[in-house]
């Protein structure tokens, strides 16, 4: 995986774009879990997502790129804005979203993100990847998934199932004579 | 469309007790969709334990018709070797008689709040939550999925296949429901966790190795330099997602909690199925993809091994809850199995090894299978007398029966002419040739201070007076079955367990595939 790395100087467009979209991803990750309304901790994320998304697209992942636009921005996104609507939380400015653990979540937060960035920068100091593009294509990842990894994916459909039992079972309200 | 994929090789025959598992929580699903209310108890129960026991059929036409397999199968993403078949079989088996089990023990209607007229009013109409045995079927074929899984990828599936329906089924219990509800979300909160946890160091190490595959992880050991951060972090938080999912120190705190709350069958099922798959993939993650990093993991071990047996032992102790006990001393028992885990060398002290803990499966799972059995047995005008001294006394009114647990207890203690004596003799005869005696000295005195908790509850039942308005005793016909078989199973590998510890040696012999 290590291949003869180009020089830093000056850097490429693709490496100031993922740079640029990993600025705006942490950045509004970070507004998410600050942010005091609630509604705008779901768009913040939307955000936050997006840029996940271009990140992906700039290593010429273009699907997962578009399912992430698809699933996370699309499906889960709308799911937590729909959640809030129809729970009756309160939508605006809320003042006691802010728990009293916030500094010591904090501190084990710091922490946590401090050994994981420094195990990367250790591991992937001098790694590089050159990018063939296509590699990331819907074919060649279907024929692997439908291929190598055609167990764990039914085994994936097999797991959907039993969430969407469970959900059943714990939220059925119709118990005979409603 | 000219270009096609070439379609993958699935060996069906050697899947087939998967298949068939899998092919029956489906059916299962459907029969709820379809089956009239009045019907569908009748249709599930039948079908569930007919499909444990084709999956068992099948796990043993396969080995008497082809053998042992010796290579991974559906395009290397199940290692359905020696060990994986024998633990299939245990798995299977425990599920079964867990099912049997299954009595009044779930919620009529889950959606219901403790205690309110609606919960009243589906007790008396007689509503009933069916979908419990394709829940339970899915679980464990999850289980069989987990212990037999040949890379990182297809683990965390079936880790997440295996958990999510018991997270759920946690939360069931018929009495005692807002402990149960705390103790389904508890887990469900510290298993998502932990998965999560289990996920960041699959990807460290695929970081590192370039491939999710075991046996590729193994051989990249020896070929990529400079990169050890990434492998020592990787494997340490792959270990804390998988020693949480047997309940080692210090990540044990869940399992009292869940073990208390949940309906005393999924108690079983987890207290055998469960910690028996997790050490299939365990010893999968240690021995096949880190096993030639066995220097700097197994310290590690031994310090999880030595803090879970003394913690599990003493900690139960001080526990007033029967199953909170039980709880404790399934943690202790986790700690001596992790003995003979760490006790490895050669291929043949490796094969003893593993033979020693395929046996000590078996024989806790029967045994503690058994006890839970006895508690659900014991009841209290609320449900089960959950409470230690309400069974002060039971060795007056039902002997049988407390002599029964008291049999059960003393086997998990490990008295000779007991499974557990077998079983113990096994891992920790295996630790010491592997060079593991100071870790075998602490399981002796662990098993000491465990014997203690054991033999207070015998003292309990029989020394003291029994309360006047004290539990009653109900039997029925499967849960005497299923104790009386379990007592069986803890006579006979007490008194002639050689069968049983040939056919683990024999599994262990080939060891894992890679």
């Amino acid at each position: 995986m290590n291949f003869a790395s180009p020089a830093f100087w000056p850097p490429t467009t693709q490496e100031i774009v993922f740079l640029l979209l990993g600025v705006i991803a942490v950045g509004s990750a970070v507004l998410v879990v600050t942010t005091r309304q609630l509604v705008h901790a779901a768009l913040w994320l939307v955000v936050s997502f997006g840029a996940l998304a271009g990140g992906y697209l700039v290593l010429t992942a273009e699907f997962v790129a578009w399912v992430q636009i698809l699933i996370y921005v699309g499906a889960i996104v709308v799911l937590l804005l729909f959640g809030i609507m129809l729970t009756r939380a309160p939508i605006g400015r809320s003042a006691d979203l802010d728990s009293g653990n916030q500094i010591a979540a904090l501190v084990v937060g710091v922490a946590t993100a401090g050994v994981l960035v420094s195990v990367l920068v250790a591991g992937f100091r001098h790694a590089y990847m050159p990018l063939t593009p296509g590699a990331g294509a819907a074919k060649p990842l279907g024929s692997s998934i439908f291929r190598t990894w055609v167990l764990p994916f039914e085994a994936l459909s097999v797991l959907l199932l039993a969430a969407l039992i469970g959900a059943i079972v714990l939220s059925r309200t119709d118990i005979r004579g409603r | 469309m000219t270009d096609t994929i070439t379609a993958p090789t699935i060996e069906y025959l050697l899947l087939s007790p998967l298949l068939v598992v899998f092919g029956a929580a489906i059916v299962g699903v459907l029969v709820e969709a379809f089956a009239p209310r009045y019907l569908r108890a009748a249709f599930q129960v039948p079908l569930t334990l007919l499909s444990l026991v084709a999956a068992f059929a099948l796990v043993i036409f396969v080995v008497v018709k082809d053998g042992v397999p010796n290579k991974a199968a559906a395009m290397g993403a199940v290692a359905a070797d020696g060990p994986a078949l024998f633990i299939w079989g245990t798995i299977l088996l425990l599920a079964f008689v867990s099912v049997l089990l299954i009595g009044d023990d779930f919620v009529p209607s889950a959606v219901a709040v403790p205690g309110s007229v609606e919960e009243e009013r589906a007790v008396s109409e007689g509503a009933a939550h069916t979908e419990v045995y394709p829940l339970v079927l899915f679980a464990v074929g999850g289980m069989l999925l987990f212990a037999a899984s040949n890379d990182l990828l297809v683990m965390f599936v079936a880790l997440e296949v295996m958990s999510l329906p018991l997270y759920m089924l946690c939360g069931l219990a018929r009495r005692r429901r807002l402990l149960s509800q705390e103790a389904a979300m508890k887990y469900f909160l510290l298993g998502a966790f932990s998965s999560a946890f289990f996920l960041y160091g699959t990807a460290l190490l695929y970081g590192y190795a370039g491939s999710i595959d075991l046996s590729k992880i193994s051989t990249s050991l020896s070929s990529v330099g400079g990169q050890d951060s990434l492998l020592f972090i990787g494997a340490a938080v792959l270990g804390v997602g998988l020693f949480f999912k047997i309940g080692a120190v210090p990540f044990q705190m869940w399992k009292p909690d869940v073990y208390q709350g949940a309906p005393t069958p999924i108690t079983a099922l987890m207290a055998s199925g469960t910690l028996v798959a997790a050490f299939g993939a365990l010893l999968r993650v240690f021995w096949v993809a880190l096993g030639n990093l066995e220097w700097d993991w197994s310290p590690v071990v031994w310090a999880v091994a030595i803090l879970t047996m003394v913690v599990g032992a003493i900690l139960a102790i001080t526990q007033t809850d029967i199953k909170r006990m039980l709880a404790y001393s399934s943690i202790a028992h986790a700690g001596f199995i992790l003995t003979a885990v760490v006790a490895t060398a050669g291929a043949k002290q490796n094969s003893l090894a593993l033979s020693g803990i395929l046996f000590y499966l078996v024989a806790y799972g029967l045994t503690t299978v058994g006890a839970f059995g006895v508690v659900t047995m014991v009841r209290d005008p609320g449900g089960e007398a959950w409470h230690l001294s309400r069974w002060a006394g039971l060795g007056k009114r039902s002997p049988k029966l407390a002599m029964v647990l008291a049999f059960f207890l003393l086997a998990m203690a490990g008295i000779p002419l007991t499974s557990g004596f077998f079983a113990k003799y096994a891992v920790f005869s295996a630790a010491v040739s592997g060079g593991a005696v100071a870790l075998v000295v602490v399981g002796v005195v662990a098993s000491a201070i465990a014997a203690f908790f054991y033999v207070r509850v015998i003292v309990l039942m029989f020394f003291s007076d029994p309360a006047a308005d004290g539990p009653s005793i109900v039997m029925p016909i499967a849960t005497r079955g299923v104790v009386g078989f379990a007592a069986l199973a803890t006579v006979v590998l007490g008194v002639f367990p050689q069968p049983v510890l040939d056919l683990a040696s024999k599994a262990a012999q080939s060891l894992f595939v890679r």
